[in-house]
């Protein structure tokens, strides 16, 4: 069905998914928010190990996070005019926050390839200053974004962001397993045992977010459980966050003896597939409030 | 001053007056309806009954497509109404998002009643009006609300079922109608201030 022919169905019906992010060039944004977020983990993760090809990875993620971003605008060549109302707006804030992280993160990255042995310099350390400032917006921002959707109660939940925060540290851990085994820098037993620990948080949150739309009465939430759980979005669930997002990477850490490089990377390349069906699964499950009919007299 | 509609539901026969004199009014393009009147069957043989429920943007006094547009494209403009530039607006739809009663649209590309036949001189005339990649809603017809007319939704209905003022002046018909017949608001629980009020069928 065509865009305009969906959007007639769509507002004769009472059940009305959204359809703007996360559906045609709308996947864009989500893609968008999954390079960012991951870029936002990873950096953070390649700063605790000391792997500077985590870094540069992280900033090329980050890059395309915002080039993605832009692609899904109406109008990009406003895009600017995006950080005005940082205030009230979590868009203007990440904005604003990934700015800050491709600004100083390109600038510490530049100091570390130009001057390796001045890691200790001014010029060094205020780039790292404005692309710790920006990584911990971008990591967190993004769950806002969604909860301040007062239109669609699935993703108007408290849990949110906080399960958008656990999202970009597995991606982190995720991104940081590849980098490792292609490079071989790095501790792999720990980022494995981290991996574990953030992937528990992940599916403790998600389980929590699941259970309180369902159980929280509001009839549009329930339709966005319905549709991940048992409808239009169980494929990219089952198969895409469960089976190859988790499944997956559960069995090959549970063969027995060390993990090879490939298998190393594989969890990883798998784990950030999973987030992204994952996002894309939460993002397009958001459903409208329903508009109520009044039957009869109501008093406001 | 803080302008508003009530809509008395008893009157309303659901003729899509309203929702036809907007299109013609604002020319909006194919599937774009900032008045729209729902339609929805209850009840059953011998006794079902049809309700109806007009819609529009309620230019709600905290709206939370205000506060998530990040470019300040979608503003407050004179006596709460709510109305977004077009000139600032990226089209990032976090405002569609955020307005919980559905009252926003986004033109992702230019569309035309009468498909290969091209654009008819009025959507010509109009389309200026409307550009791609922004979204766009009700705005109460602030060109005719600045030469002294009603909104046209208001100026056309044929039952009479719309009136329009200034909901804080106790003394207006709105305000009375209001307190007299106990109006109320769509989901008065997401605590937006909606500045368009029913009254009960
Ligand atoms: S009805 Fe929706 S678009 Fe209109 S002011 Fe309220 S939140 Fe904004
Ligand atoms: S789509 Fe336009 S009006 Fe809506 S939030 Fe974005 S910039 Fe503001």
């Amino acid at each position: 069905m065509n865009r305009y022919d969906q959007l007639i169905v769509d507002l004769r019906g009472d059940y009305r998914p959204q359809r703007e992010w996360g559906v045609g060039r709308g996947v864009l944004m989500v893609v968008g928010h999954f390079l960012v977020g991951v870029a936002g983990g990873t950096w953070v993760m390649a700063s605790i190990y000391g792997v500077t090809a985590g870094l540069a990875v992280a900033y090329v993620l980050a890059a395309l996070g915002a080039l993605a971003h832009l692609a899904y605008l109406g109008r990009p060549e406003r895009a600017l005019g995006m950080m005005r109302r940082f205030r009230t707006s979590w868009i203007a804030r990440g904005f604003i926050g990934l700015t800050l992280f491709l600004i100083g993160g390109g600038i510490y990255l530049a100091a570390l390839l130009l001057a390796p042995d001045d890691v200790a310099g001014p010029v060094t350390r205020t780039g790292q200053v404005i692309a710790a400032v920006g990584t911990v917006v971008i990591i967190g921002y993004m769950g806002f974004c969604y909860t301040a959707s007062k239109a669609i109660p699935f993703w108007h939940s408290p849990l949110h962001p906080a399960l958008y925060i656990a999202f970009a540290f597995r991606g982190g851990v995720a991104a940081l397993l590849v980098i490792s085994a292609v490079t071989g820098v790095a501790s792999g037993a720990g980022l494995l045992e981290m991996w574990i620990g953030v992937t528990t948080v992940v599916a403790l949150f998600f389980a929590l977010e699941i259970q309180g739309a369902w159980s929280g009465g509001n009839v549009a939430a329930r339709w966005s459980v319905r549709d991940i759980l048992a409808g239009r979005l169980a494929l990219l669930f089952y198969g895409g966050t469960l089976a190859l997002g988790l499944i997956v990477p559960l069995a090959l850490l549970l063969v027995p003896g060390a993990h090879s490089p490939a298998a190393m990377a594989l969890v990883g390349l798998t784990s950030a597939a999973g987030d992204f069906f994952m996002k894309l699964a939460t993002v397009r499950a958001g459903v409208y409030l329903p508009l109520v009919m009044p039957a009869r007299r109501q008093r406001a | 001053m803080r302008l508003g509609m009530v809509i008395d539901l008893k009157r309303c026969m659901a003729c899509y007056g309203c929702q036809m004199s907007c299109k013609a009014e604002h020319g909006t393009p194919p599937g774009v309806f900032f008045a729209r009147v729902l339609k929805r069957e209850e009840g059953h043989y011998p006794t079902p009954r049809m309700l109806f429920l007009p819609v529009l943007c309620n230019h709600c006094s905290d709206a939370p497509c205000v506060s998530a547009c990040p470019t300040g494209a979608s503003h407050y403009a004179e006596h709460g109404i709510v109305d977004i530039d077009k000139d600032m607006c990226v089209g990032c739809r976090a405002c569609m998002m955020a307005c919980p009663y559905n009252n926003r649209y986004f033109l992702d590309e230019r569309r035309y009643y009468f498909g290969e036949a091209g654009p008819t001189p009025y959507e010509e005339a109009c389309s200026d009006r409307h550009p791609e990649g922004v979204v766009m809603k009700c705005n109460f017809c602030r060109h005719r609300l600045a030469e002294g007319k009603d909104p046209a939704c208001v100026e056309n209905c044929a039952a009479k079922a719309r009136t329009f003022g200034d909901l804080d002046d106790p003394e207006s018909i709105v305000s009375r109608l209001i307190k007299e017949r106990g109006g109320f608001t769509l989901h008065p629980e997401a605590g937006t201030g909606p500045n368009v009020y029913y009254l009960g069928p």
